[in-house]
């Protein structure tokens, strides 16, 4: 049957199978009524619909070394051979015998580009099929506009059983589509481009699937994805803005996340704002603690003869105290300043072990310093006018 | 034994060959002959933009915030050794620099906002050098790098003191 052929598209999750089911159903009686070899088209709709069964077959012929049960379809088995040496690069010949209609004005703006993505989309198709990788996507990244119509038309067959999908489609993407009138430029490469994207939505349906897997939402329908295709989530706009929003809206959050990893005790604090704050608390930390590490070897180093295998051994030592232990010196010196503990929580501790050779310093130069360090990363802005001309010097070298 | 130097091309090891050449050049030119304030005041300023030379030299320029440092850097030696007429040049192409970004930046927030972080990514952005032009995703991305680059700087400077 037709939901086992493309069943196979979708191998590691089985829970597509109804939505194919129930999807695939009108498709296939479309398809078996008319004759899609040769055919021209009857009727707008109609012809979309049965653009899926032939794009399925095709990259059944394409990918039969991937797919084990192929043939169980009668209707299918009898169109494949009328398709002979069907290969990913024959697609102008798959589009000869059919008069395709635009039938959704989909991504004219992108017909070049999605000319020459064409056959490099569809030769990759046919070798990998059942592993996409991202650059493939991205590689189609112009046909993103173009297929997720394709995607969604497909997506939203059990939400909106109807027929005329592709109007449907059409309809609900004026903005995608600002150049209706350009869907009279070369249909043949339309039609290509069409293909391509149908084949896009295909794999990236298949590879969605594959990831819905490990999502927790499994409905058989409208599939959640963050790629570069994307699918709008059920029950949620499906606008192309409020999409795109979202794809940015996590990529923002999932690197917030790393950060969070990174800036060290970070890890009960939920919400940008406060995140934010400690990220920038942290980054202005680390820069004082450059600098003042710097003015330490600028008053304390003639003896520089070091090389790798010294500062080898010493980086295991000092891997342990961390580089907060530098700054627990701050509390000994600066007695008066708040030290902000959440930032270095492990630094008090860190103070015997890792700095033997303070207390010898010029204590007259490095306090005003160190004074100054500490004041301008903790007291922000105010203290900036209590500084002395040292440190105004030392400010403005920033 | 160390993880970190066993990688002869990692960051760390580029850092400390790179950091440690420079101290050593530096205290050639130098030696520490008095303590006074200035000359030490001066040292400290080389070994600073040694440290950040050094750091943004081995970052090879992938990330944004290392090319903005070493404009910085590069700006402010030329504005140190030579003439005025340098100074205009590097300052002017600053400005166009700093003009085109301002108005990436406003064309930017104006998408940013949605996301509800405007106002904290200023602060952000003048920390991570080169940040005044960046998207906020783009800009989280860098300050991530920058951070490694710092505690991997923090933490070298500290095994040489």
């Amino acid at each position: 049957m037709a939901m086992s052929s493309i069943s196979m598209y979708n191998k590691p999750s089985n829970a597509s199978d109804p939505f194919f089911g129930s999807s695939w159903d009108p498709i296939v009686s479309l398809s078996q009524s008319e004759s899609l070899v040769g055919s021209s088209m009857v009727s707008h709709s109609e012809f979309a619909n049965s653009h899926y069964p032939l794009l399925m077959e095709n990259q059944g012929i394409t990918s039969t070394a991937h797919f084990s049960q192929y043939q169980s379809d009668p209707s299918f088995v009898e169109l494949v051979p009328k398709l002979p040496g069907f290969g990913s690069g024959n697609w102008s010949e798959m589009v000869g015998p059919f008069s395709l209609p635009q039938c959704g004005q989909i991504a004219n703006g992108k017909c070049p580009q999605n000319y020459a993505l064409n056959t490099e989309v569809g030769n990759e198709r046919a070798c990998t099929n059942s592993t996409q990788s991202r650059d493939e996507h991205q590689l189609s990244d112009e046909g993103v506009v173009g297929a997720s119509p394709n995607g969604k038309r497909r997506k939203r067959v059990p939400e909106s059983n109807s027929p005329l999908r592709s109007y449907q489609n059409a309809d609900e993407e004026p903005q995608k589509d600002p150049s209706g009138e350009s869907s009279d430029v070369p249909k043949g490469q339309d039609e290509k481009i069409q293909k391509t994207e149908q084949i896009t939505g295909v794999n990236s349906r298949g590879k969605q699937i594959a990831k819905q897997a490990k999502d927790s939402s499994q409905t058989g329908e409208a599939p959640k994805e963050n790629y570069i295709h994307v699918r709008a989530r059920r029950g949620q706009a499906t606008n192309s803005h409020s999409l795109a929003e979202r794809v940015r809206r996590e990529k923002i959050s999932e690197r917030m996340r790393l950060l969070q990893e990174l800036v060290p005790g970070c890890n009960k604090i939920t919400g940008k704002a406060v995140m934010l704050d400690e990220i920038i608390n942290y980054v202005q930390s680390l820069q004082q603690q450059v600098e003042f590490l710097s003015m330490k070897l600028a008053t304390v180093n003639p003896e520089l003869n070091i090389d790798l295998e010294r500062v080898l051994s010493k980086d295991i030592l000092h891997s342990r105290g961390g580089s907060a232990g530098i700054l627990g010196f701050g509390p000994g010196l600066n007695s008066s300043h708040p030290f902000p503990p959440r930032i270095f929580p492990g630094t008090i501790s860190g103070v015997p072990s890792t700095n033997p050779q303070f207390p010898p310093l010029p204590q007259t130069v490095l306090d005003n310093e160190l004074q100054n360090l500490f004041q301008m990363g903790y007291d922000s802005s105010s203290a900036m006018d209590s500084l002395g001309p040292n440190a105004g010097r030392l400010k403005s070298e920033l | 034994m160390s993880p970190h130097h066993l990688n002869p091309s990692s960051l760390k090891s580029r850092f400390t060959t790179r950091f440690l050449r420079a101290l050593t050049n530096i205290n050639a030119q130098n030696p520490i002959s008095s303590s006074s304030p200035r000359e030490i005041l001066q040292r400290y300023r080389r070994i600073k933009v040694a440290a950040d030379k050094s750091m943004a030299y081995s970052v090879r320029s992938r990330r944004t915030w290392s090319r903005a440092m070493r404009w910085k850097l590069r700006s402010r030696s030329w504005r140190q050794a030579s003439s005025v007429r340098r100074l205009k040049i590097t300052t002017t192409c600053h400005q166009a620099i700093m003009k085109k970004t301002a108005h990436e930046r406003e064309s930017k927030t104006t998408t940013g906002e949605e996301v509800g972080f405007g106002v904290q990514t200023d602060g952000l952005r003048e920390l991570v050098p080169g940040g005044e032009a960046m998207d906020i995703c783009n800009l989280l991305d860098e300050t991530a790098h920058y951070i490694k680059c710092l505690t991997t700087q923090v933490q070298r400077e500290q095994i040489a003191s």
